[in-house]
């Protein structure tokens, strides 16, 4: 649960993700999604109820859970004035992940910034920049991922780069909560909906064997 | 995960960003000097002798540069949106303190170099280097206490309305005694005969003080970012 | 209700002591024979400052507790127990610039170091209510705390360096090896602490329950839009 003020922005979510799968949360403004997404990237601290995240209890030992986590926001969370290498060697850092160069090289490779690779990221476009968010996020191998509207801030290069790390994630069991009001791409990314309004659970259910216009449909049903 | 490799890569963070921007540490020096020549304006004509009080100028002129360069701490992080980004890292809180103290520190020492053998000229009878040297041993126990109470107050005043009202009005009264001190150091090294107990008294002083409040910090720095 | 019964009993208490205290010290206690009938504000002044120190203890145990529990009735606590310490620290400030006026013929004396301390005491505790106005709900409680415990590690540091250059042109009651004063003195003077004590666990008791009762209220008002 978590509540500003008196208002309960989350209240009676109960949920589990697996290693492996993606879950895809769904809702109106205002629904709870970005507070429930930050209460598991260890920003917000729940008010009351239980958090276990990659096996820590948040609320005793968030560090652990830190460690495996990748997280993507709407901001890249690199520096402007820090070139792109300097910001992931930081980021490394703050890791503590073993061959930091090579993998950093490895992952400017993948993202298609090696070229720019020591210029300050105020020169980036928009896209180039959410490119390095998404190598910032994937640095340190993290075993849980989460996104906060990923399809809404990236590019269409760094969407397909995303979706095919959702696909490998699913492939080597790591997991996803992928935060989104574009339900129709959920059927794509995604194992598993659920829909939040007002703060609670009004839909849980797999995609197996959705389309885009069923889950649409699901959606609207739920959130009526 | 080690703690010293995330401490020096924040601090090398930190300076990365100053050198390239070189906002920060220029904006103080031109500052401190600003206001001493201020200082000089409104206390004085052409006649009276300030040489008594240009020590205790030059703290109350260190004091308020300390506030304008804390504010400026986690200027970055603020504006360019990034602070979420080290807090889902798996940083101690305690490291995040640690190595903003230290550039806080690092920006003070540089503002210092240049302001006090200058300012020195003007107040500091009998040997020179002799009493600039006793003066930076205080100011670098001074440093430490502003950059450990510094950082704390600006970690609270990061997401408060008017923040940059608040700092200065939570950190001045904190700073009052680092002030009382460090002018008393210098008026007891300056003045030509070396009164060095009373020297020591005041730096022992600072220590208490950097002391204290690095226990304060350390005890509530995780709760500053819990939210 | 509990707490309103506390409340009662501590106002009744608190209230007996003040009466007494007053009797005592105005026509019982005996005249001081270098000072006259002036050095009877004494007993309220050091009462006082004493009192407000307890008042800003609580707070930064309050603080603690608030940290270690999140829960916001310790808010209130410190909130309400600086409210009280910073009353007593303005009527210490007052008290003493009264006996400054009748003992030295001057209502402020920058080098007696009791009131300079309380003065730099009394912005320190001024500016958490600065905090507190500019941030909201769990922050504006845990930000409170943090600073509640930093103002009082910052109070024994303002009165160690305003002591460090003392200069002793106050009456000076207390030495270190004890109370020098006659025994008749001294036991108005443990009446008047213990009345300042009493009188500030009333005011808290008294402004918890109305805020326990305002919390109630709104609780009841929130239920309500939501049915």
């Amino acid at each position: 649960m978590h509540a500003y003020g008196e208002r309960r922005a989350v209240d009676g979510v109960d949920l589990q993700v697996d290693a492996g799968e993606r879950l895809a949360i769904a809702g109106p403004n205002g629904a709870g999604k970005s507070t429930l997404l930050r209460m598991l990237a260890t920003l917000l601290r729940p008010r009351a109820g239980h958090l276990r995240v990659l096996g820590a209890d948040v609320a005793d030992d968030p560090r652990r859970a830190r460690a495996g986590l990748g997280y993507l926001a709407h901001d890249p969370l690199v520096y402007l004035d820090l070139t792109a290498r300097q910001n992931l060697e930081l980021y490394g850092d703050l890791y503590g992940i073993p061959d930091r160069d090579g993998r950093i090289d490895d992952l400017l490779d993948h993202v298609d910034l090696l070229a720019r690779a020591e210029d300050p990221v105020r020169a980036f476009s928009r896209g180039m920049a959410q490119r390095l968010a998404l190598a910032r996020m994937l640095l340190h191998r993290p075993l849980l991922l989460l996104l906060d509207e990923p399809h809404a801030s990236l590019d269409a290069r760094a969407t397909a780069l995303l979706d095919r790390e959702l696909g490998a994630a699913r492939d080597d069991g790591r997991a996803a909560v992928i935060v989104t009001h574009e339900v129709e791409r959920v059927a794509d990314v995604a194992d598993r909906l659920v829909v939040l309004r007002a703060g609670r659970v009004v839909l849980d259910e797999p995609t197996a064997g959705m389309d885009a216009r069923d889950v649409r449909r699901r959606y609207e049903e739920a959130t009526a | 995960m080690s703690r010293r490799r995330q401490l020096a890569a924040l601090v090398r963070k930190d300076l990365r960003l100053e050198l390239r921007t070189r906002e920060t540490i220029v904006a103080m020096v031109l500052f401190a000097i600003v206001m001493m020549a201020i200082l000089q304006f409104g206390f004085g004509t052409r006649d009276d002798d300030l040489t008594r009080f240009v020590g205790g100028l030059m703290w109350v002129t260190l004091a308020f540069t300390a506030v304008l360069g804390v504010g400026r701490s986690y200027v970055a992080e603020r504006e360019q949106r990034v602070l979420d980004g080290l807090l889902v890292s798996p940083v101690p809180r305690v490291v995040m303190l640690g190595a903003k103290a230290i550039a806080i520190f690092l920006y003070m020492t540089a503002v210092e170099v240049i302001v006090i053998p200058l300012v020195g000229v003007f107040f500091v009878q009998g040997p020179y280097w002799d009493a600039i040297g006793w003066i930076a041993i205080a100011a670098l126990l001074a440093n430490a206490c502003i950059a450990l109470s510094g950082t704390l107050f600006s970690g609270l005043a990061l997401f408060t309305r008017a923040r940059d009202l608040i700092l200065p009005v939570l950190f001045l009264p904190a700073l009052v005694p680092v002030v009382i001190a460090a002018a008393g150091a210098t008026h007891a090294v300056a003045g030509g005969p070396h009164d060095m107990s009373e020297w020591r008294g005041y730096c022992l002083f600072l220590l208490a003080y950097a002391i204290l409040f690095s226990l304060v910090s350390v005890a509530t720095y995780d709760a500053v970012f819990d939210d | 209700m509990p707490g309103e019964r506390a409340a009662l009993i501590w106002g009744v208490v608190a209230t007996i002591l003040v009466v007494v205290s007053t009797i005592g010290v105005f026509l019982v206690a005996p005249e001081d024979a270098d000072q006259g009938v002036i050095q009877r504000i004494f007993y309220f002044h050091v009462a006082i400052a004493i009192a407000s120190l307890v008042a800003f203890a609580v707070a930064c145990v309050a603080g603690i507790l608030y940290l270690r529990t999140r829960d916001a009735r310790w808010d209130d606590v410190g909130e309400a127990s600086i409210r009280i310490g910073l009353l007593f620290s303005v009527l210490v400030v007052i008290t003493g610039s009264i006996w400054a006026k009748a003992s030295w013929g001057t209502w402020w004396v920058w080098t007696d170091p009791r009131l300079v301390t309380y003065l730099i005491v009394v912005l320190i505790y001024a500016a958490y209510f600065v905090l507190r106005s500019s941030a909201e709900d769990d922050r504006r409680m845990r930000y409170s705390a943090i600073y509640a415990i930093a103002g009082f590690a910052s109070v024994p540091l303002s009165f160690y360096s305003v002591r460090v250059a003392e200069s002793f042109v106050h009456p000076v009651v207390f030495t270190s090896s004890g109370a020098n004063m006659p025994g008749s003195m001294l036991i108005w003077f443990v009446v008047s602490q213990a009345a300042m004590i009493a009188l500030f666990i009333a005011l808290l008791e008294v402004d918890l329950v109305g805020r326990r009762s305002e919390r109630a209220l709104r609780r009841l008002a929130l239920r309500l839009e939501n049915a």
